[in-house]
């Protein structure tokens, strides 16, 4: 026994130990081989012939236990893609030599290779142990999300999970490193890398314009949908979750993803929504807007133009914008024809815009993924019939009318891509494709024009941009929590438009001074880095 | 007896059992391997081995060679491969019991060193005592069978602890572990008797007489009744198993099996509907990940044991199995798919059919019709205790809390599973030859009026 123990704690051991384990698996074969080569002599000869079926039923027995060991297989040797049973093992596995705590989870990068997300070994307590580190803090916080053991994952590398984990090949050469790393017995997956179409200095200028305030900005091609930013703040910083955002009781809401999954009044921006609806029926005549304002019934308050309220903050008298066309309603962002545009077109006519322009929905931005990180679509409900001061208020986008950035952003992309919105990317790997057509081309053509307009002299003309021809329009939203929200819709260069943006500061005022700089200024980065 | 001069004698016998020794031989040889890797775990735990850890090992090899030198003996003619099969499936439980702490630290318990080797000694001296056509007395009183079956869970509803709705038996025994050989044997013995009603089937579309079915299926519904009074599901799936096997192996009639198999259908819906523990189960299997912490801990740490082990496993001794709660009975295949990782799996998995293989090789090839029922049905019996088990913790199907026959920690079961072996074995063995020495004449009066009944009726 002493001599047994002094073995079992001497340094060859370990060696010893994995020639017993061989060892042991090659007598067990031998065994078998054994029963094989000796089928001769345990036939039982000297009983009956056999009868049939009975080896029928022992095929049939083979059949299923194979099945199940190809279905332990999946489990055992392909766990990986499965990301519940992965997240499972990382949370509650105490043990150390568990593959699943030393997965090198796949790295995310930016379209120019800038990386965004990776996994480093790190001690904990004398053990080391895989983590996921963001060089980029809280600016990605949302868009690319986090992958913790406690708290599970969000954005991207919730999406990808599979994938970065390893996922289920589905190449002969990925059937064959796995393979490899099983025989092998390395104990380090590797997931797969990914690469995603956000631009990280694009995405960091929009964070830090943000800075303090809440808000979001969302940037996509109009022609092929690559996403370059996403951006929410405020935001968290994913190398140090801490368990209090996750108590849903934080005060400033920073794990809702503003760009994607914010509701908000959108104000003035709306109105590119109802003159898209007015233009694809035909309208071409003028209405009359005067100073006092428009109203559906004497019992509720008059809708008028900003002017109107800046005119009597200063004392002095203004006469209304009179008959105007569509083009200088919108230039100029008169609440009063677009309030009486939407109500002359009535309930139905709006319900049909609010589908065509996909509200109420949610639109997969990783559609390849076996789970799709979504953004969300404003909210429009059906205005009931009856109630036409609500339709005017809708048509204003305000009252019932609710919008996120990214839908925003896309219907901005749609102007500026001929009336076609374009499937929304967080994937190079993704091929472009179109989503959906919001508007008719000439409808399109005629609005992008406009919206130059509205820049070059209206609204926006704060903006304005010697050599950058910014389209765009201003929305100033009010809302019952306090200050108007500020909000900038727009594309550049408007003659060959690449970039279209969504930028929304929460009560921040008019749009032409809090969002409408912070789009000029990515627009103007954007432009400095060749993607203008 | 023997067929020829040259195996007259113990040294003719000894010659004739030479493959079973061979096997017996590696199979040990195996174990022991294993085991010495095993008890390299100790120290490195802190722990260091004394004399008394060698116990299990020399346990099972001496119960094994004793079984041999039994049958030697007594000049067994029969199958030579189940002996060693089951000795490396006992020795593959023993190496995963000792890793799950079953002999270690406790007051010696005679249950865990005692049962196997007990057990091997009992299959031998059940083989040598019903061989040479012996077996058939067993047919005499197939009533008898049925209502020992009774009795068994009578005494188990009885004495048993209610538990969450169960019925468990106390302490060491579980009586109606049993039910899987007194069952095979009523069935055996009653459709023997009436193989040729049975298979009489009639109508445009073929369906069984019901009139020779009526007593089957009277008592098996008495069964049922029974057993889902104390909720012992597995029993209930592992006789319905047996049963429809038999009648269709008996009456060379598949039908059965297809209206068995229609039957079955039925019985899990209304099981489902109206068992709350069958409800959760199935959930469990369908959706593991509803409740991870809680309904569905022990098969996600068995799979997560398994992930850990991969192919090829870390061998005895680095592993941790012990974070599978209660791995030592129903969960056993996932503590040697983790020590012994993928590979290890499908290694088990095939002992088990080739103990399965040997089963259906002695029903098959069985001289008397009640033999190759009765080694049908024990073929059943194991069939389906080892598919569920395995399935169970593969989530390949429903978790049905069985043990994996000859592996898993236990005392009923493994003593039944024996004994059920004990007569497979003692079928194999065949019949008296026809011509006769003039020596115990009555014997073989009963033996030969038996062959001429069984002749008969084919």
């Amino acid at each position: 026994m002493d001599l047994l123990n002094a073995l079992f704690q001497s340094a060859p051991w370990p060696t010893l130990r994995a020639g017993l384990h061989v060892a042991f698996m090659l007598a067990a074969l031998y065994l078998l081989k054994q029963v094989f080569s000796l089928r001769a002599a345990t036939a039982l000869r000297h009983l009956a012939k056999p009868r049939s079926g009975f080896g029928v039923a022992f095929a049939g027995l083979v059949l299923l236990f194979a099945a199940m060991l190809a279905y332990q297989a999946t489990w055992q040797l392909s766990g990986t893609s499965r990301p519940d049973f992965v997240a499972f093992m990382q949370l509650h596995d105490r043990r150390q030599f568990n593959p699943a705590h030393w997965i090198e989870r796949g790295r995310l990068f930016d379209h120019t290779g800038e990386l965004l997300a990776e996994s480093r070994d790190f001690a904990r307590g004398g053990e080391t142990a895989v983590r996921r580190h963001y060089p980029y803090g809280p600016v990605f916080a949302h868009a690319v999300g986090y992958a913790h053991p406690r708290y599970g994952t969000a954005g991207m590398e919730a999406a990808a999970n599979v994938s970065l984990n390893g996922g289920r090949p589905d190449s002969l050469a990925e059937w064959g490193e796995l393979g490899r790393r099983l025989i092998t017995r390395d104990k380090r997956p590797r997931g797969r890398d990914l690469t995603l179409t956000l631009d990280a200095a694009l995405q960091q200028a929009a964070y830090r314009a943000l800075g303090e305030r809440a808000g979001a900005v969302v940037m996509l091609r109009p022609d092929d949908g690559a996403i370059r930013v996403l951006a929410s703040t405020p935001a968290f910083d994913p190398n140090r979750l801490q368990a209090e955002l996750f108590s849903g009781r934080d005060p400033r809401s920073r794990l809702l993803n503003r760009a994607t999954h914010g509701l908000y009044p959108p104000g003035s921006v709306f109105k590119v929504v109802l003159a898209a609806q007015a233009l694809d029926a035909g309208f071409s005549s003028r209405l009359d807007c005067p100073a006092d304002g428009y109203t559906t019934s004497p019992r509720y308050r008059k809708i008028r133009d900003h002017e109107y309220y800046s005119a009597r903050g200063a004392g002095r008298d203004w006469q209304g914008h009179g008959r105007i066309g569509l083009d200088r309603a919108l230039i100029k962002s008169s609440n009063v024809f677009f309030a009486k545009l939407g109500v002359g077109y009535g309930h139905d006519a709006f319900g049909r815009t609010a589908d065509r322009f996909l509200f109420n929905r949610t639109i997969a931005l990783t559609a390849s993924l076996s789970k799709a990180q979504v953004m969300r679509t404003g909210r429009i409900p059906r205005i009931a019939a009856s109630d036409r001061y609500g339709l005017a208020q809708a048509a204003i986008g305000q009252g019932a009318v609710l919008a996120t950035p990214a839908q925003m952003a896309l219907i901005a992309a749609a102007v500026a891509n001929g009336g076609v919105a374009p499937q929304p990317r967080l994937l190079v790997a993704e091929p472009p494709r179109p989503l959906a057509r919001l508007m008719n081309a000439d409808t399109a053509s005629r609005l992008a024009s406009m919206m130059r307009r509205v820049v070059s002299e209206g609204t926006g003309r704060v903006i304005e941009t010697p050599g950058l021809a910014i389209a765009g329009k201003t929305g100033t939203a009010e809302n019952p929590r306090g200050d108007a929200h500020s909000w900038f819709i727009g594309f550049a260069p408007a003659g060959r438009p690449t970039l279209a943006v969504a930028v929304l500061v929460e009560h921040a005022g008019y749009g032409s001074a809090a969002a409408a700089p912070i789009a000029r200024d990515l627009l103007l980065l954007a432009r400095e880095r060749g993607l203008l | 007896m023997s067929r020829s001069a040259a195996s007259e004698g113990f040294a003719g016998h000894w010659q004739q059992r030479a493959p079973e020794r061979r096997l017996l031989f590696w199979a040990l040889v195996t174990i022991t391997l294993g085991y010495t890797m095993l008890l390299g775990a100790g120290p490195k735990d802190g722990y260091l081995i004394r004399s008394i850890d060698l116990l299990p090992l020399i346990g099972l090899a001496a119960g094994y060679g004793a079984a041999h030198l039994l049958l030697v003996a007594s000049g067994f003619r029969g199958d030579q491969v189940l002996l060693p099969a089951t000795a490396f499936l006992c020795g593959a439980g023993v190496l995963a019991q000792y890793r799950m702490g079953v002999f270690i630290g406790e007051p010696l318990s005679m249950t865990g060193y005692a049962v196997m080797p007990a057990g091997a000694l009992l299959m031998a001296a059940g083989a040598a005592m019903a061989k040479n056509g012996r077996y058939r007395l067993l047919a005499r009183w197939p009533w008898g069978w049925a209502l020992l079956s009774v009795a068994l869970i009578g005494v188990l509803l009885v004495t048993g602890q209610r538990f969450r709705g169960g019925v468990y038996a106390v302490g060491f025994v579980t009586p109606t572990e049993l039910l899987k050989l007194t069952v095979v044997l009523f069935a055996a013995a009653y459709i023997d008797l009436n193989a040729k009603a049975l298979a009489n089937w009639r109508g445009p579309i073929p369906f069984p007489r019901l009139r020779p079915l009526w007593p089957l299926i009277g008592f098996f519904v008495l069964l049922l009744g029974l057993l889902l009074l104390q909720r012992d599901l597995g029993m209930v799936v592992i006789l319905a198993m047996a049963l429809l096997s038999m009648l269709a192996a008996g009456t060379r009639r598949a039908g059965y099996l297809v209206y068995g198999g229609f039957a079955a259908a039925g019985a899990a819906y209304l099981g489902y509907r109206f068992f709350d523990h069958v409800q959760s189960r199935v959930e469990t299997w369908l959706e593991p990940f509803r409740d991870p912490t809680g309904s569905s801990w022990q098969i996600l740490q068995g799979f997560t044991g398994m992930y850990s082990g991969g192919l090829w496993g870390e061998g005895f001794s680095q592993a941790r199995p012990r974070y599978t709660p209660i791995a030592e009975s129903d969960f056993i295949y996932a503590v040697i798919a983790e020590e012994l990782g993928f590979a290890g799996g499908v290694l088990l998995a095939a002992f088990f059919l080739l103990l399965l293989a040997r089963l259906l090789l002695i029903a098959a090839r069985a001289r008397s019709a009640f033999g190759m029922l009765a080694a049908s049905g024990v073929a059943a019996v194991f069939a389906t205790q080892i598919f569920l088990n395995l399935g169970g913790v593969t989530k390949f199907v429903p978790l049905t809390g069985l043990t994996l026959p000859f592996v898993s920690h236990g005392g009923s079961s493994l003593l039944t599973a024996f004994a059920s072996l004990g007569l497979a074995l003692a079928i194999s063995d065949g019949e008296p030859a026809r011509k006769k020495k003039k020596r115990s004449a009555s014997k073989r009066g009963t033996a030969a009026t038996a062959t001429a009944r069984g002749a008969a009726r084919r």
